[in-house]
Formats: C-alpha cells, sequence, structure tokens
C-alpha cells in the first residue's frame, strides 16, 4: 500500500503546523460564535480553545508517533480527564477556562464543517432507497432508546436520584 | 464522508489485512491535512464563519406543537443545513468539491476538541462516573437493540444486506468490522455502507429531533438521556446532547460527563460487542427469520453502485 504509507511519511513540522493553523482558526471562530451565543468574554474562550486544541494536538500526535495501536480518541480523552482530574494541580485552571467555551459552541461550528464536507456524499445518498432510509431511521432510533431504557432501568435499580 | 469517527479508530482483534481497513480514514485525514495546505482556503473557513454567525443570531427557536410539547431547533443544526445547501447551492460557486474535502479532513482534526472538551467534563464528574459505572456499561449492551429492525430490513426485501444494516448503527468503526469479516464487495457490506451514507447525511438532524420528542415523551432519567446520546459518532453524539443540556439546566456538567464518557465506550467496548455478539446474533436471526419473511424475488440493491 505505498499510498498509504506515502501520506504518514508527510507528518512532519509542516504537517504539525497545518494541524496548529486549523486549530487555531477553529478556535477563533469558535471563541467568537461563544461570545455572540452565550456572551462568554473572547480572551477566557480563547484560553479554553487554546487548552482544548493543545489536548487535541497531543492526542493527534501521540496516534501517529507512539508505536500503540490506539486512536487519537482514547489518547485525547485520557489527557482531557487526567488534567480536570479533581485534585491535580492542572484542574482549576483547566475547568476555569474550558467552562467558559460552551459545548454547543464547538459543536454549531463543528457541524458546519459536518455540513460542508457531506455535501460530497449526496449523490450516493439520492441513489439509495426509501427502503434504506426506513432501515436506518429505525436503526438509529433502536440504538438510542435501547441504551436509553437500558441505563435507565439501571439507574432505577441501584436508587439513583434524579437529579 | 467519515464525519462521526476518529482519524481512524478501533482496534480489530484479529490477524489478518484489517490494518488497511482500520486506518482508512487516518491516512485519508493526514493526506488531505498535510498536503493541500487547508488552512489557506480562506473560502471555507469565512464561510464557516459567516454561517457559525448566522446561526448564533437566530438562536434557538422553539415550537410549540402540544401541551408541554416543543420542537426545539438548535444553532447546530441550522450551520450543518446551512452547510449542506451551500455545497448544493449552484450559484454558491466557491464551496465545490474541493472545500467539500478540506471541511472533511479538517472535521476530523476538531473531533478532537469535541472529545477534549466532554473529556475535562468527564474528568471533573469521575467520581460520579464510577458510582454510574454498571448502568454505564450494560447501556451499551441497548445498543443490541438495532437488531430488532432486522425483520423489518426483510420485510422491506432486503437479503444479506439486512445483516450489515441492523448489526450496529453502521459508523465507521462498524464499517470496517464489516468489511473485515464480509469482504469489500459482499451483500452484508453495501448494507452497511448505505447505512453508513444515510447515517452520514440524515442521521444527525434526525437523532436531534428523536431526541427533543423523546425529552417530551418518556419520563426517563436525566443521566439515562445523557448516557443514550454517546450512540457511537461525534456529530451524533452532539447533536443529541444539545436538547438534553437544555431540557435539564443546572447538570450540565454531568450531562456532558455522562455523554462524553459513554460515546468513548462506545468507541472502545462497542466494537467488541458487535464483533463477539451483534453480528453472530444478527447472523442466526437471519437464519431464522428469512425463508419466514423474505421475498422470493430479492430486490435489486439501489445501494449498488
Amino acid at each position: 500500500m505505498p499510498d498509504l504509507i506515502d501520506g504518514s511519511e508527510n507528518v512532519s513540522v509542516h504537517g504539525i503546523l497545518n494541524w496548529i493553523f486549523l486549530l487555531t482558526i477553529f478556535s477563533i471562530i469558535t471563541a467568537i460564535g461563544n461570545y455572540l451565543g452565550y456572551h462568554h468574554p473572547m480572551e477566557q474562550s480563547l484560553v479554553g480553545m487554546a487548552i482544548l486544541s493543545l489536548i487535541t494536538l497531543a492526542g493527534v500526535w501521540m496516534e501517529r508517533y507512539l508505536p500503540l495501536n490506539v486512536s487519537s480518541i482514547l489518547y485525547i480523552s485520557i489527557i482531557g480527564i487526567i488534567l480536570a482530574f479533581p485534585g491535580m494541580p492542572t484542574s482549576k485552571f483547566v475547568l476555569h477556562y474550558v467552562s467558559q467555551v460552551e459545548l454547543l459552541s464547538i459543536v454549531t461550528v463543528f457541524l458546519a464543517y459536518v455540513g460542508i464536507g457531506m455535501g460530497k456524499s449526496w449523490d450516493e445518498f439520492k441513489a439509495l432507497g426509501w427502503k434504506a432510509i426506513v432501515v436506518t431511521v429505525l436503526v438509529i432510533a433502536a440504538t438510542y432508546y435501547g441504551a436509553a431504557i437500558v441505563a435507565h432501568i439501571m439507574l432505577v435499580l441501584t436508587g439513583v436520584p434524579a437529579a | 464522508m467519515n464525519y462521526s469517527t476518529t482519524l481512524g479508530v478501533v482496534i480489530i482483534p484479529d490477524k489478518g489485512n484489517e490494518g488497511q481497513v482500520e486506518h482508512i480514514y487516518r491516512e485519508k485525514t493526514d493526506k488531505r491535512i498535510l498536503k493541500r495546505n487547508p488552512w489557506r482556503d480562506y473560502r471555507l473557513h469565512c464561510t464557516v464563519f459567516i454561517l457559525v454567525v448566522i446561526a448564533e443570531f437566530i438562536g434557538t427557536i422553539e415550537i410549540p406543537i402540544a401541551k408541554d410539547v416543543a420542537i426545539t431547533i438548535m444553532p447546530l443544526i441550522y450551520t450543518m443545513i446551512l452547510g449542506l445547501v451551500f455545497y448544493l447551492a449552484k450559484p454558491i460557486t466557491w464551496i465545490q468539491r474541493k472545500q467539500a474535502r478540506i471541511a472533511e479532513g479538517a472535521m476530523m482534526l476538531f473531533i478532537g476538541v469535541l472529545i477534549a472538551k466532554l473529556a475535562v467534563a468527564s474528568g471533573q464528574s469521575i467520581n460520579l462516573i464510577f458510582q454510574m459505572g454498571p448502568a454505564l456499561i450494560l447501556q451499551e449492551l441497548g445498543h443490541l437493540a438495532t437488531i430488532l429492525v432486522l425483520p423489518i430490513a426483510l420485510i422491506l426485501g432486503f437479503k444479506k444486506e439486512a445483516i450489515g444494516m441492523t448489526n450496529s448503527i453502521g459508523r465507521e468503526p462498524n464499517v470496517a468490522v464489516v468489511v473485515d469479516k464480509y469482504g469489500f464487495n459482499s451483500p452484508e457490506s453495501r448494507g452497511v455502507f448505505a447505512i453508513f451514507i444515510i447515517g452520514t447525511v440524515i442521521g444527525t438532524v434526525f437523532i436531534s429531533f428523536l431526541v427533543t420528542f423523546s425529552l417530551s415523551f418518556l419520563p426517563l432519567h436525566p443521566y439515562a438521556f445523557a448516557m443514550a446520546s454517546g450512540v457511537g459518532s461525534a456529530s451524533m453524539n452532539a447533536a443529541a446532547i444539545g436538547p438534553t443540556l437544555a431540557a435539564f439546566p443546572g447538570m450540565e456538567t454531568q450531562i456532558e460527563a455522562f455523554a462524553g464518557f459513554s460515546n468513548l465506550l462506545s468507541f472502545c467496548v462497542g466494537i467488541y460487542i458487535v464483533i463477539f455478539i451483534a453480528l453472530p446474533l444478527t447472523e442466526k436471526l437471519y437464519n431464522w427469520l428469512e425463508p419466514k419473511l423474505g421475498k422470493d424475488a430479492p430486490v435489486h440493491k439501489q445501494e449498488d453502485e
């Protein structure tokens, strides 16, 4: 698979710079959206986004450079959890600034890219029949309700109060 | 295409050539991000910026449809739909296939930011997560409910495609597993590809409405809604969290913590559930039900091309 290897050969300083620039653009757009939607001060959300971007960068970097066959999602989650762990010296700082960035502000920007990116699948989507659409919709609903109902039963059985 | 998973998730526990399948997405992302200087495409990023500004100005809209029941439409839905509209609209010439490819590569990186935000919430609430451990882990088995759709797929006329369609929610890791097991050109793979593409286009919007309705109608525990939103796709997870956060004000951290952690579990554990439980079970059910429900004339797979 020569072209696959070809792709990772290019992971260099140049590549990391590209990631950094992209994350910077993403952070700025998110911080502005966060200000417009939730009125959090811009400079605080920028610091929050910088923290999140650094975690992402570390995770993406580790996925490609560490010998373990583990996805960046796992690295990013572990780093995020450890940094915010109660009692960690970093936790106060990280929590303060990250809480300035609303999850939904990030999602709003993220989904704009998703929307543009999914345009590519539009033709394939149109080629599929309504029957496949019915099955997809039911599958998504089944996944959601299956998990929700099992979780609810477990929570009630273990006596977790609803608040 | 691949917007929901990571940069190449999944550790598939067996030999052979799955290395290629499992890293397709990461390699694709790398190629796009590294070779095209994606940050230079100012038209793409300016468009996204404008979409976000429009969306935030419109804000959340609530449409009451009955007493105590309202549909909530959030800015995240506008940006996604507008993004798609911008791509499809003819007069908008600066958002084309090239921009879509860059957007796709870029969002694989931005998933990380989303995951990091959820991880921070999880870390903050780590004690609570350990307390709720049993519920969190067992609800992953709840995802097996997709298999219940198999009879309907059979009645609609699908044959072996149905196995690929109903074994899971059909995101990237699941696609990789099915392709690995049945081969790229098998009917099972065609089925999972169909679910993947349709899920890509309508999944996020659909789940957002599904959750909005469920919040009004189903008297479930708030944590149960949070956990259920971790379906194993970053954008569907995000779209499902939105209305849940709005419905339970004051519980943001817990909801984000459970939703994030449950989505993480879906990535890590969910894949093994699919390999060891869901797929064998789907096959068994297929062999049992197909002679009873299947139609004689196989439907010509629309998803063939």
